[in-house]
């Protein structure tokens, strides 16, 4: 009796190791794989970082991270890309470089990936991850060729993606009864009482250097007002009603900022509203860290969080970054197994508890999330509006942004009239588009 | 016997050789690399190969761009204005401090570590030092109940060529010391027993004596001003609108925010032709000189 049970233990424990070696975990395949993924020095893949430690505990897969300054960084992968076999199993880029590296054939389409069964997580949810985000970023092909569309697919996953937010001063704004802006009169009026309200202090702090800090600041307020910098037939209408109403509500915010404001770029600008210099701030969700970081904010607890105001519509812009895996990376499987657990909705949580800003709906209404981080429901809400079409991505758009960005800054230093300075752009912008081959259809 | 002799006449080839394969293939590829790519429409994603030749295509679409002649025009600014003032301020500097004074080295030290200093720290410290509200100079403008100035945006060229004098002024100044300390002595002394004063030493012997030396300095700086970037990248950008977009900044940008490497290859080429230019013509003068120098000298010696 002993011995028949003994020996039925035995079995039993002998078919489940085989059983156990045919239903192999999803990982054990990739086990001692050395993964090198190329990163951006950003708040969101600092917060990464801290939770790549379990991704290799739990799968066996090691991880190299290669964080550059994310300028260089598109430079070492417009290098790496371009070579036969890439050092990068996995890359984070920013928006605009989907155009170039889809468009010169460098990224993997992920269809093969998601559809391989062995790969494939089937409780993955990607209705989760936020649609804006994933248009804006991961899309190519489809609707202007480069946002979602019945001709497009997925070539990245949005991860480390923003969009725009509207940070006040609740102590200045209880101080003097005001309320929270919902429209863009409201805010541009807010923003101009300030000065006279709190002598010394700006109303808002927007971005308006020279170049793109200008043209950044310009489009976030022309996608609310109904505008667009190309109809659908690819002609500029930047230079429209609207794009006249979203440069009168740029310079109307830099003349009532801060001393200076006109030179102001990112740093500047979110370095003015950390000391208490500006009442509002209306850029990147990715600041909120900064924010409550006593060693670098002098406004801690003092900000609440709005949506973008409404101008004739809701759109608040979507930018970042996405992970994609380049054509030639020499361990794709692998990669995308750390892509997927890091968008996963596990990853996620993980790392938006870290500190970085999360991809997906879920994240933002998570429980341990918010109680946490209070501004993320309010993030989550914002997210909604995200607009992945606030601005072009297109091969073509650095250099129409460039003079975009110059023009309006001498509309912000030098008083050229607005019509006139748009008018310019988009002349400027046809010759661009048609030299672009843009028009070749419309001949 | 005769293969002995041309072995003899190659000899020196053959030890030139070494170095005139590196300089060809260190300084005549790259060269060669740029001139080709100005010629072809080059993404940054393609290899050379798969760009396409366009001809002169990028050369004529720069020469009727005006934003590229806004920049050749900021950069001729900034070039020639850095340059006199440097000079004029480095020289003077020099002059003065040519002679034994307690404690000489240790000053001269200090006066040359500005150019010690990598570019972008420079760029940093001095966007910090025209920070609008905290910035040294505004806050000090302030302390003593002036108006604030907004350096980086109305005055923003003015402001980046403080800088670049800042940090460049030392190079003329120690160039300047040893071409003065390397003087004959004795032209010195025998106009001084002629009743010289110093002005009249200074005017008529010192600076006449260290022209060669101040010609190639002015020039080094020259070429070093059309091609500063790190410093202004830094302060504005180039911004605002283009007033301080000299070309190096304008080509960089065009490389990679435009991505379009062969029109900045072209503009690069421009960049050098125009540096060629003042190059030869600085050469040029200074030949002139002294041809001129060398026939006062002959009929002086015939006079005599």
């Amino acid at each position: 009796m002993f011995n028949i049970s003994k020996t039925i233990c035995g079995v039993t424990a002998a078919t489940a190791l085989l059983v156990g070696q045919a239903l192999a975990g999803p990982y054990d395949e990739y086990q001692g794989t050395t993964l090198v993924v190329n990163f951006p020095a950003h708040p969101h893949y600092d917060a990464v970082r801290k939770i790549l430690p379990e991704f290799t505990k739990e799968t066996g897969i090691e991880v190299e991270v290669d964080q550059l300054p994310y300028l260089k960084m598109r430079e070492r992968q417009t290098l790496e890309l371009g070579q036969d076999e890439g050092d990068y199993d996995l890359i984070a880029y920013v928006v605009f470089s989907k155009a170039d590296y889809v468009f010169a054939d460098q990224l993997e389409n992920l269809a093969r990936y998601f559809m391989n069964p062995k790969l494939s997580d089937p409780s993955y949810d990607a209705d989760d991850l936020i649609d804006g985000y994933v248009y804006n970023i991961g899309f190519a092909g489809g609707s202007k060729g480069y946002l979602e569309g019945k001709t497009g697919s997925l070539f990245g996953i949005p991860y480390g993606s923003e969009t725009s937010i509207l940070g006040y001063r609740k102590d200045i704004f209880e101080k003097h009864g005001l309320e929270v802006p919902q429209t863009y009169d409201e805010m541009l009026d807010i923003a101009c009482k300030i000065p006279e309200l709190e002598p010394g202090m700006g109303g808002l702090s927007s971005r308006a250097a020279s170049g793109h800090h200008a043209s950044h600041a310009f489009l976030l307020h022309l996608a609310p007002l109904g505008g667009r910098v190309f109809d659908d037939s690819w002609n500029p209408i930047v230079n429209n009603e609207q794009g006249v109403q979203a440069a009168n509500a740029l310079k109307t915010i830099v003349d009532c900022g801060p001393e200076g404001a006109a030179s102001f770029g990112f740093g500047e600008a979110l370095g003015s509203f950390l000391a208490g210099d500006t009442a509002m701030f209306l850029d990147t969700t990715v600041v909120a860290g900064q924010i409550d970081d006593p060693s670098k904010s002098k406004v801690v607890g003092k900000v609440g969080w709005a949506l973008h105001p409404e101008g004739t519509r809701r759109g608040s812009q979507t930018g970042g970054f996405g992970i994609g895996i380049p054509k030639n990376a020499e361990h794709k499987e692998a990669a995308f197994l750390l892509m997927q657990w890091l968008t996963s909705k596990k990853g996620d949580k993980l790392v938006a508890l870290a500190g970085g800003n999360p991809s997906r709906f879920s994240t933002h209404e998570d429980a341990d999330v918010n109680a946490k981080f209070p501004h993320m429901a309010t993030f989550g809400e914002a997210l909604k509006y995200a607009d992945p079409d606030w601005r072009p991505i297109i091969p073509v758009w650095g250099k129409i942004n460039a003079d975009l960005g110059t023009t309006l800054s001498k509309v912000l230093t030098e008083d050229l009239d607005v019509q006139e300075a748009l008018d310019g752009v988009a002349e400027r912008t046809k010759a661009v588009m048609e030299e672009a081959g843009y028009y070749t259809w419309s001949e | 016997m005769s293969t002995s002799t041309s072995f003899n006449r190659l000899t020196p080839y053959v030890f030139l050789a070494p170095a005139v394969i590196i300089m060809a293939l260190a300084l005549l590829y790259p060269l060669g690399y740029m001139m080709y790519g100005s010629f072809r429409e080059w993404d940054p994603s393609q290899a050379m190969g798969e760009s396409t030749f366009v001809g002169l295509k990028n050369y004529i679409t720069l020469w009727n761009d005006p934003n590229f002649r806004e920049s050749t025009l900021v950069t001729l600014k900034f070039a020639v204005s850095v340059v006199t003032v440097e000079m004029f301020i480095g020289v003077g500097l020099a002059l003065m401090l040519d002679r034994n004074l307690r404690g000489m080295s240790l000053l001269r030290t200090l006066f040359i570590l500005p150019m010690m200093i990598a570019p972008v720290v420079v760029g940093l410290i001095w966007r910090y030092m025209y920070h609008p509200t905290l910035g040294i100079f505004n806050r000090g403008l302030k302390g003593v109940g002036l108006e604030s100035v907004d350096w980086l945006g109305q005055h923003a060229l003015l402001s980046v060529i403080i800088a670049d004098i800042w940090q460049w002024t030392p190079f003329i100044f120690i160039l300047a010391l040893a071409a003065l300390q390397s003087l004959p002595r004795s032209a010195l002394e025998a106009s001084r027993i002629d009743g010289a004063t110093g002005w009249q030493q200074i005017i008529h012997i010192k600076l006449p004596l260290m022209m060669p030396v101040l010609i190639v300095t002015c020039l080094l700086r020259l070429i070093d001003a059309f091609k500063v970037l790190e410093v202004i990248l830094v302060m504005t950008e180039g911004g605002p609108g283009l007033s301080t977009e000299i070309l190096a900044l304008r080509i960089s940008r065009t490389a990679t925010e435009f991505r379009e490497l062969g029109v900045a290859a072209a503009m690069s080429n421009y960049l050098l032709m125009l540096l060629l230019f003042i190059t030869v013509l600085m050469l040029i003068y200074n030949r002139i000189m002294e041809h001129r120098a060398a026939k006062a000298n002959r009929m002086i010696e015939e006079a005599h």
